[in-house]
């Protein structure tokens, strides 16, 4: 099953369209992920299987893949290890249910650039996307501007109006999480997620959010920077730009 | 083949029938002696006192050698007994043996020594049979196990993006989105789950092979460490008296999974701005955090054995954390002691 989005036609020439290839042969997952990703930046491209997603390997040039493992056809693994004989340099994330250490090692050696274990929230994918998509092109100088913010993702520093915003690692990570998932909103449970990482599972209570995410806010705004980030419902966040 | 019943009753009575054919001959030549004896001494002429103490002797004579007759036969028995007992049940205890070493989760079938009685032959087909059968049953639900978590993943990654896109249709109510959070915190919940079981699958799955040397003590500094946003987000305090340099032989994935679930269990069962303790020494490593009552120790270890409202954990941290030890012939424990709850593990 074969779902091609294209809800967007006015902005495709403005500056950089990104290509998007989602391997996936759920058609339920790929069309969630496409409709998330899709936007005047983004134009996504579906294969649910093996020997489509190589025809479209072989045909065209992606800024990213998203790659699942267990394809009707043939390996994921296979497909990129085709890539790559190809000296091909698309971005690639592995999206997969194999989640153990040796299936993640076995990925990125094969020359993946990411990988997210299923299930997944889909603004920590569109995070992973976003800053996959930024390293690849640009790779020295990676600086998101927006307004009077810079975000040196090299140097991991942030600055509003030229003067420098000290961020916790956690604060930064949510920042990021934010400015990639711009006009989106975002739940809480992804943001603990995203926060947390492998410590997620340990702890019960999101209340902890709250304090980085009141104190991202604050350091931002005594720097000077407009309010982008809304609250929601709550306990939900959108960062509207 | 032979019974074994009638392999032992045929020695006894082969031992009986030459013994008594034995006394035979010898009771006849013993009494005609004496009678020959009696007669040349009396003259032949047999008073009444005569025929009374011919008869006081040999009642004497006769019993005398049966009693000794009837000890040679009991000796002898007791003997052939233990020697032929010996021999007869060697396969049975060289079985029993062999199923004592059996493991049902290295799922090695036994090989049982050929015998050529029928009782025990009979014991280790079936025995076969029913080792084998365990063994395919334990391997297909761990199997099964492995692949219903595997699964579930795809299905749930599903559920969990269309959340996420719900969310981003307007105009949502609050009630709407207070919804969609409480679905998205439930899923989250299924999803560490099914994670955890996926992981105990592995690990009974014999999926961690490698054991390295680990250095424990570096590995509680770095857990810590992780740890710390979380203990200072609940005011909680530490105290590690590590000693070093301590290591053990272990899968690095598992023993990190096994310090990082004994750790997080003390934080989470402890109100905040309480301490932990924690202790390495040589073979010992203890997690101590206050607590009034002590836990029903039952079910602790056991998968979702310690599910309950107040703790909504996965209920398959300390299940994973004996699974562990259990793999390396660890013991880990659970006491309670001057208002502590102190988990220990040996190695």
């Amino acid at each position: 099953m074969r779902v091609v989005f294209r809800m967007f036609s006015k902005s495709l020439c403005s500056f950089g369209v990104m290509k998007i290839l989602i391997v996936e042969d759920e058609p339920d997952l790929a069309a969630s992920i496409g409709a998330y990703l899709s936007d005047e930046h983004y134009r996504c491209e579906f294969a649910a299987d093996y020997a489509t997603a190589l025809e479209k390997i072989d045909l065209y040039a992606y800024d990213c893949i998203l790659l699942d493992l267990m394809l009707p056809g043939g390996s994921g693994l296979k497909l990129l290890e085709e890539l790559r004989a190809q000296q091909k340099q698309d971005g690639v994330i592995i999206i997969s249910a194999k989640d153990a250490i040796e299936d993640k090692v076995a990925g990125l050696q094969t020359g993946a650039d990411d990988y997210l274990a299923k299930p997944f929230h889909l603004p920590e994918l569109a995070a992973r996307v976003h800053s996959l998509i930024r390293r690849k092109q640009f790779g020295t100088t990676n600086v998101i501007e927006q307004n009077e913010l810079k975000i040196d993702l090299l140097a991991k520093t942030v600055t509003v109006e030229d003067r420098e915003v000290v961020l916790t690692k956690k604060e930064y990570d949510l920042l990021l999480l934010f400015v990639s998932n711009r006009n989106k909103v975002i739940s809480k449970s992804a943001i603990a997620e995203q926060l947390s990482g492998d410590m997620a599972d340990m702890f019960d209570s999101y209340d902890f959010i709250y304090a980085h995410v009141k104190n991202l806010k604050r350091k931002l705004q005594e720097a000077g920077y407009g309010n982008y980030l809304k609250t929601l419902y709550g306990t939900g966040y959108k960062w509207v730009i | 083949m032979s019974k074994l019943q009638n392999r032992s009753l045929k020695r006894f009575v082969q031992y009986a029938a030459l013994v008594l054919g034995c006394s035979i001959p010898v009771y006849y030549f013993i009494l005609s002696q004496l009678w020959q004896y009696e007669l040349n001494e009396h003259n032949i002429v047999l008073t009444a006192k005569a025929v009374r103490e011919d008869s006081f002797l040999i009642i004497g004579a006769v019993t005398g050698l049966t009693v000794l007759f009837f000890g040679l036969l009991l000796a002898g028995l007791v003997l052939l007994n233990r020697r032929l007992g010996r021999k007869l049940w060697t396969p049975f205890y060289d079985s029993l043996s062999r199923i004592r070493t059996f493991d049902l989760q290295q799922h090695k079938q036994i090989r049982f020594a050929d015998t050529d009685i029928d009782e025990f032959a009979e014991l280790n087909t079936n025995l076969d049979k029913l080792i084998g059968s365990a063994i395919s049953a334990y391997t297909q639900q761990k199997e099964f196990a492995d692949n219903a978590s595997h699964e579930l993943q795809t299905p749930l990654a599903i559920v969990q993006s269309k959340l996420d896109l719900l969310l981003q249709s307007r105009p949502l109510t609050q009630e709407q989105y207070d919804l969609i959070e409480d679905a998205h915190k439930a899923l989250t919940r299924v999803g560490r789950i099914n994670k955890n079981l996926l992981l105990l699958a592995r690990i009974d799955n014999n999926r961690y092979g490698e054991a390295t040397s680990i250095a424990l003590t570096t590995l509680l500094q770095t857990t810590l460490e992780d740890f710390e946003p979380f203990l200072k987000e609940r005011q909680m305090a530490v105290g590690a008296k590590l000693d070093e340099p301590v290591t053990v032989q272990g899968n690095r994935e598992l023993v990190t999974i096994l310090v990082h679930n004994l750790l997080s269990n003390a934080i989470r069962h402890s109100a905040a701005g309480a301490a932990i303790f924690v202790q390495l020494s040589p073979g010992l490593l203890e997690f101590r955090n206050a607590g009034r009552v002590p836990l029903h120790t039952g079910r602790l270890f056991q998968r979702f054995g310690t599910v309950s409202s107040e703790t909504p954990g996965t209920g398959l941290g300390l299940a994973l954390v004996k699974q562990v030890a259990d793999r390396y012939g660890w013991t880990v424990a659970y006491h309670f002691e001057n208002g502590q709850h102190i988990f220990s593990l040996r190695f």
